[in-house]
């Protein structure tokens, strides 16, 4: 530690330093004086033994002779000595020995003092020293000391722990004896040591390893993950109650810990090694315990009765003898664990590891094997597996000059569709081609893959469907699994069809009887008394996705495409039955949208979770999480109908193509946010200015102006820059706001804004609660009065833009305020007519009413008149067409006020992802607009009546009502209504404003 | 040995941030700073006494693993307490402590407490992270916070040890699972204390032994 002399500034060298070599040789004699350990000695002895380390370190950055003088010594065989003694080898003297070590071999750095501390074989000798392992802290030091040391290891220092000669490796072989040892840590020392040395680069210690230790170190693994699997498949079955979740969570981590580990060996790709430990994973673990069990058939006879096995055999019949469970429906016999514990396991297999000839293998054997290969036990799987690949590499290399390829089950491989590009496909083969696959797939012919459909099945439950999805996603989505094997099955299959000799058609099909399948788990679960979790929904959702979309289309036939959409209705009607007008309604369905968005399906972590290896249950006591969980109680069901709803409609946006538009139902791009400056002269703001004094609880007082927006309520101050300008202070949406008088004092008001359920925090303290002192009684009665009004309607608008999802009748009201946004005069005359308010503010004269900086109307009405003329003139095509041209301008200003077409193009990444907003964090947005901005804008907006539809027919029905909303009022055009409405606005700049306040209140 | 509880704890953060010595300095107090040489060493045992009850803590230090999930998985399973720490003369290992967290909270069992610690006090002069921002990520992440130093020793004592006491309590309070070992936490051996005069019966003395040196 050179930087470390800077600390104290010189000052070595002392005579009585403890840091020299003079010390070193005191330290010396005190060893030789005392080389028999007694009670007496003992302490001094420890003490000795750590002031050499301390010495050796500083020796070895600061004065080489300290080195030179322990080797001259051989100060090494002293330790060794006083190990050996019985009596003195305490643990005592040994941990500090075994410590000194450890510190030694960890703060050298000089390589030289290393090789020479190495050199003379003494290392090794401790390492094969019996220490007294039943001693908990000899035994942690001891594995320390050897994981300090494998830490040591590259190409030359290999050399000092492996004797090519000897064929000898101790560091390796004497620690992989502690592979299965009691103690985790222990256990991860070990681990850790394999991986350091199997990294090191050294091709006749790799040797060694492969031949000498493998064999034996790999299959002990194997065997003791095989019998945790038959503990954990113990646990399931005895624990359809749900009393020993910590346990069962204990195996399955544990389970997941060897898979990784298995996993870090494979991907450091040492050919050899990979290939041993493959092998004996397939031949004794994965394919006869993992795989068979997915049968109810009885084992094949074949290797499976290899030793191995029967050990586990013989374990499980003891253990079974009274610990079977009759609720457990896939119960087998001998030495198989259940199919739910099977298709769990295989799918962390499937999701962990993606070393190629395994993963590879694996899935072949799951969704090829035939019955009769099947009966041949687990050698001769494997054996045909091996003669496939022969066969299909043979077949490539034909291809070249022919084409020999006839499809049978059995031979499909990775290039006969390099193969058919080149035939002519008669309607009868493009017909066998498109419904092949399901009779490929499930004849009774494959039995595994037979389990894994009939598991899908959740009539009754879905307790295997969700193992069952979760292993073919497992599959589909392993990237060691080259796509031959699974397409078709499990993915989209292209083939090239040639209609006359240049033109070729692609051609896609898809697995058809598993997407029935799915398609009917997605009906039931559309139920409204169905026993299928939501976490079951999703994920089946996520793989029908998959299924059904190849190169970015959608290649679901007719009848499926009607199955979904009959699906959507469905939950459509499933929620409608929820739909009430209850406020806890609302925040329900904003509060699982968020939920949703935040905790979107990741299928390795469900296949982390042990709770979902335990019969589907529906009581929130067991502490499972609500998707992953049957609802309990109405409430739950809503909630549960809910996300049932989300999701369906999600996956129908996905397959048509489609963005979401219409949720989440606030649009945080449309919120007013904290510290932005609002022109309180334009409409949406100054009608509703009161002044007033805000008292919190605490005592502090604060002068603001209260603004009620369409959706949210604002506190500003004056901005002391501009005048007629505020600084938003304090926003709330109005949705979550409690009003409250004062009995004392008819002057005041108590207001409590709520955190908006929805929030990403868990935060339940409001976000404010304060005292609002008016300045006098009327304007507080108003204030009162708009509040409530304010919450009501801001309620309102979002239930009936429910509504409109949900396809409520009579909801053909304006779009929803939500969506309008905070862009314009968000009222209709027709629902909060300015007639009505406008009196009212009028009548209390101390208001405070936003100065004007200009008079108003001038220019605004110009512009309507322009804006008129342009939409007269304009017809619904060349309005689809003008919107097109406009919506990828990307003004950062229109986009972020403008609701209607900028978040067409961007809500999928934005938007739906965002909760709602918390109105702290809602971005800063414009209010005041440069006036040529309208111009740019004018086109865009004025043709969304309802910005978020989609569909042209809307866009057409809401133009023609526009339409006719101009003839019935006659000649009182819209135009001038806004105008009307719109009339005491300042200036130029607002008329980006009424502009869209003109479009989205027709 | 006898002990009423043993503690599993494991320590991370970047390289280089003061892990190893910290834990020297805590296991074996006789590598005295005064030396003018800080060492380090990457596991550790020493009894405490909390609530008059004898405890236990090995900790075990997880650097050099990285490349391996497999250990980084399983070394967090197998804590009851994590050292979490920082150097605050380098604002990068600051700024690395939510992925750290992540981690730990990915993998760990919920209860590990955890405690933030920005490690190298005694260079006042070339600090980087200043001591509130160490306190608000610890606010804000549900984490102790304290700021010591390997080299001086201070607060090394206060830090494993206040570990220790909130483990403690959520013993106590019945938080924790005692009876799986693979919280990180065990029960001692239930039979009698041996001669407490022989230097392994505490089973610390061995590291801790002499703290005087
Ligand atoms: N000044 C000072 N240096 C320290 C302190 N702790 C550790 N160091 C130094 O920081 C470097 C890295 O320490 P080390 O324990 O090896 O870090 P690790 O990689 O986290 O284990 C070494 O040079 C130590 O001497 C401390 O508290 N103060
Ligand atoms: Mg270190």
């Amino acid at each position: 530690m050179f930087r470390s002399r800077s600390w104290f500034g010189g000052g070595w060298g002392r005579p009585k330093n403890p840091h020299s070599l003079e010390h070193l040789k005191y330290l010396y004699n005190v060893l030789s004086r005392n080389q028999t350990v007694s009670e007496h000695n003992r302490g001094l002895l420890v003490e000795t033994l750590r002031s050499i380390a301390e010495i050796l370190i500083w020796g070895d950055q600061n004065d080489s002779s300290v080195f030179d003088f322990f080797l001259e010594k051989n100060m090494l065989s002293f330790f060794l000595r006083i190990m050996r003694q019985r009596s003195g080898g305490s643990s005592f003297v040994c941990v500090q020995l075994l410590q000194t070590l450890n510190i030694l071999f960890e703060n050298i750095r000089n390589e030289t003092s290393l090789y020479y501390l190495l050199s003379n074989n003494h290392v090794n000798s401790i390492i094969v020293h019996k220490f007294d392992f039943s001693d908990e802290e000899v035994m942690a030091y001891y594995i320390s000391f050897l994981k300090t040391l494998s830490l040591k290891l590259n190409a030359h220092t290999i050399h000092f722990f492996y004797n090519e000669h000897t064929n000898d490796f101790p560091l390796y072989t004497e620690a992989i004896k502690f592979f299965n040892h009691p103690e985790s840590m222990v256990r991860i020392a070990v681990r850790t040591l394999t991986l350091n040395v199997y990294k090191v680069e050294d091709t006749s210690m790799l040797a060694f390893i492969r031949d000498r230790t493998a064999a034996p170190y790999f299959s002990n693994i194997v065997w003791f993950i095989g019998k945790h699997i038959q503990e954990l498949d113990n646990c399931v079955r005895n624990d359809a109650d749900h009393q020993s979740q910590n346990r069962l969570s204990d195996l399955v981590a544990e389970h997941l810990d060897h898979l990784h580990y298995l996993n870090d060996i494979l991907c450091l790709n040492i050919t050899d090694l990979n290939q041993v430990l493959t092998d004996h994973l397939l031949h004794k673990l994965l394919i006869p315990l993992y795989i068979f069990s997915l049968t109810k058939r009885t084992t094949p006879l074949g290797d499976v009765a290899s030793a191995n096995m029967n050990r586990l055999l013989q374990n499980r019949a003891l253990s079974l003898e009274n610990s079977w469970s009759p609720h457990h429906e896939n119960y087998i016999n001998g030495g198989k664990v259940s199919c739910v514990v099977a298709l769990f396991l295989l799918s962390q297999v499937f999701l962990i590891v993606y070393h190629a000839p395994l993963v590879q293998t694996l899935a072949w054997i799951i969704l090829k094997t035939d019955k009769t290969s099947y009966e041949g036990g687990v050698d001769k799987l494997l054996e045909q597996y091996s003669t496939e690949m022969k066969k299909q590499k043979q077949r490539i290399e034909e291809s070249v000059d022919s084409d020999t390829s006839t499809q049978s089950s059995s031979k499909e491989g990775s290039h006969e569709n390099l193969l058919e590009e080149q035939r002519n496909v008669t309607d009868e083969e493009k017909q066998r081609l498109a419904t092949s696959p399901s009779e490929s797939v499930v004849g009774i012919e494959k039995p595994f893959l037979e389990t894994i459909f009939n598991s899908l099945d959740c009539t009754e439950n879905d307790y295997t469907t969700l193992f069952s999805l979760c292993l073919f996603y497992a599959v589909a989505n392993n990237k060691g699994i080259r796509s031959d094997i699974i397409e078709q099955i499990l993915k989209p299959k292209k083939t090239l069809v040639s209609k006359s000799t240049n033109d070729k058609d692609i051609k896609y099909s898809y697995n058809m009887q598993l997407v029935d399948k799915i398609l009917h788990v997605v009906m039931l679960s559309c139920q409204p008394t169905c026993r299928v979790r939501l976490v079951t929904l999703e994920l089946a959702l996520k793989l029908l996705v998959q299924l059904v979309m190849c190169d970015g289309k959608c290649i679901l036939l007719d009848s499926h495409k009607l199955t979904i959409e009959a699906a959507k209705s469905q939950s459509t009607a499933l929620l409608r039955n929820f739909y009430k007008s209850e406020e806890i309604f609302l925040d329900m369905f904003e509060h699982e949208y968020c939920d949703m968005q935040k905790g979107l399906l990741n299928v390795e972590w469900l296949c982390m979770d042990s709770a979902v290896l335990l019969p589907p249950t529906g009581t929130p006591m067991t502490g499972i999480d609500f998707t992953k969980r049957l609802p309990c109680g109405e409430v739950e069901r809503a909630r549960r109908a809910i996300r049932v709803f989300f999701l369906v409609r999600d996956v129908v946006l996905t397959l048509n193509g489609e963005i979401e538009t219409q949720l989440p139902l606030t649009n945080p791009q449309s919120c007013v946010q904290i510290d932005q400056a609002l022109d309180l002269s334009i409409s949406r703001y100054n009608s509703d200015l009161i002044g007033c004094t805000v008292i919190y609880k605490d005592g502090t007082k604060m002068r603001r102006f209260l603004v009620i927006d369409i959706l949210q309520l604002i506190l500003v101050e004056p901005d002391t820059k501009r005048l007629g300008w505020g600084v938003a202070k304090l926003v709330g949406f109005l949705q979550d706001i409690e009003v409250s008088g004062d009995k004392d004092d008819s002057r005041c008001l108590h207001i409590t804004i709520h955190r908006p359920l929805s929030g990403t925090t868990t935060n339940r303290i409001p976000l404010l609660s304060a005292k609002f002192v008016f300045d006098d009684n009327i304007r507080c009665m108003a204030a009162k009065q708009r509040l409530t009004k304010g919450r009501i309607k801001a309620r309102q608008k979002k239930m009936q833009h429910i509504a409109r999802l949900l396809e409520i009748p009579g909801q053909s009201g304006p779009p929803s305020p939500a969506f309008m946004g905070a862009s314009g005069g968000g009222y209709t005359s027709r629902q909060m007519g300015r007639n009505r308010e406008r009196p009212l503010f009028n009548r209390c004269p101390g208001l405070a009413a936003p100065r004007r900086e200009s008079s108003p109307s001038v220019v605004h009405r110009a512009d309507a008149e322009a804006r008129r003329s342009r939409n007269t003139a304009e017809s619904p095509s060349r309005v689809s067409k003008l919107r097109n041209e406009a919506s990828p301008r990307t003004n950062k200003e229109d986009r972020s006020r403008d609701s209607s077409s900028s978040s067409k193009t961007r809500s999928r990444d934005s938007s739906p992802r965002m909760p709602r907003p918390r109105s702290e964090e809602i971005p800063l947005e414009l209010i005041k607009k440069a006036p040529n901005s309208v111009i740019d804008m004018a086109p865009k907006i004025s043709i969304l009546p309802r910005p978020q539809t989609p569909k042209i027919e809307c866009e057409q029905s809401q133009l023609e009502k526009s339409g006719a909303s101009r003839d019935k009022d006659s000649g009182v055009s819209l135009i001038s209504d806004i105008s009307e409405e719109t009339s005491f606005i300042a200036d130029e700049g607002d008329s980006a404003m009424i502009a869209k306040s003109f479009v989205e209140t027709i | 040995m006898s002990y009423a509880y043993l503690f599993k704890y494991i320590i991370i953060g970047d390289t280089g941030v003061g892990k190893s010595c910290l834990l020297l300095q805590f296991t074996d107090k006789r590598f005295q700073p005064v030396h003018d040489l800080t060492i380090g060493v990457e596991f550790g045992a020493r009894m405490i006494t909390i609530d008059s009850k004898q405890i236990k803590l090995q900790i075990w230090d997880t650097a050099g693993q990285e490349a391996f999930r497999s250990i980084t998985r399983s070394y967090y399973r197998g804590a009851a307490g994590a050292l979490l720490v920082y150097d605050i003369t380098r604002r990068e290992t600051f700024n690395h402590l939510t992925t750290w967290l992540d981690d730990a909270r990915q993998h760990s069992n919920s209860n590990m407490v955890i405690m933030l610690i920005g490690n190298k006090s005694d260079l006042e002069s070339r600090r980087e992270v200043k001591k509130e921002e160490g306190e608000a990520f610890a606010r804000e992440h549900g984490l102790v916070f304290m700021e010591t130093s390997a080299k001086t020793a201070a607060n090394v004592e206060e830090a494993f040890i206040n570990t220790a006491k909130e483990i403690y309590e959520k013993i106590q309070e019945g938080v924790f699972d005692i009876n799986n070992e693979a919280n990180g936490i065990k029960i001692g051996p239930q039979h009698s204390p041996t001669n407490p005069s022989l230097p392994g019966a505490t089973g610390s003395s061995g590291s801790q032994g002499g703290g005087c040196c």
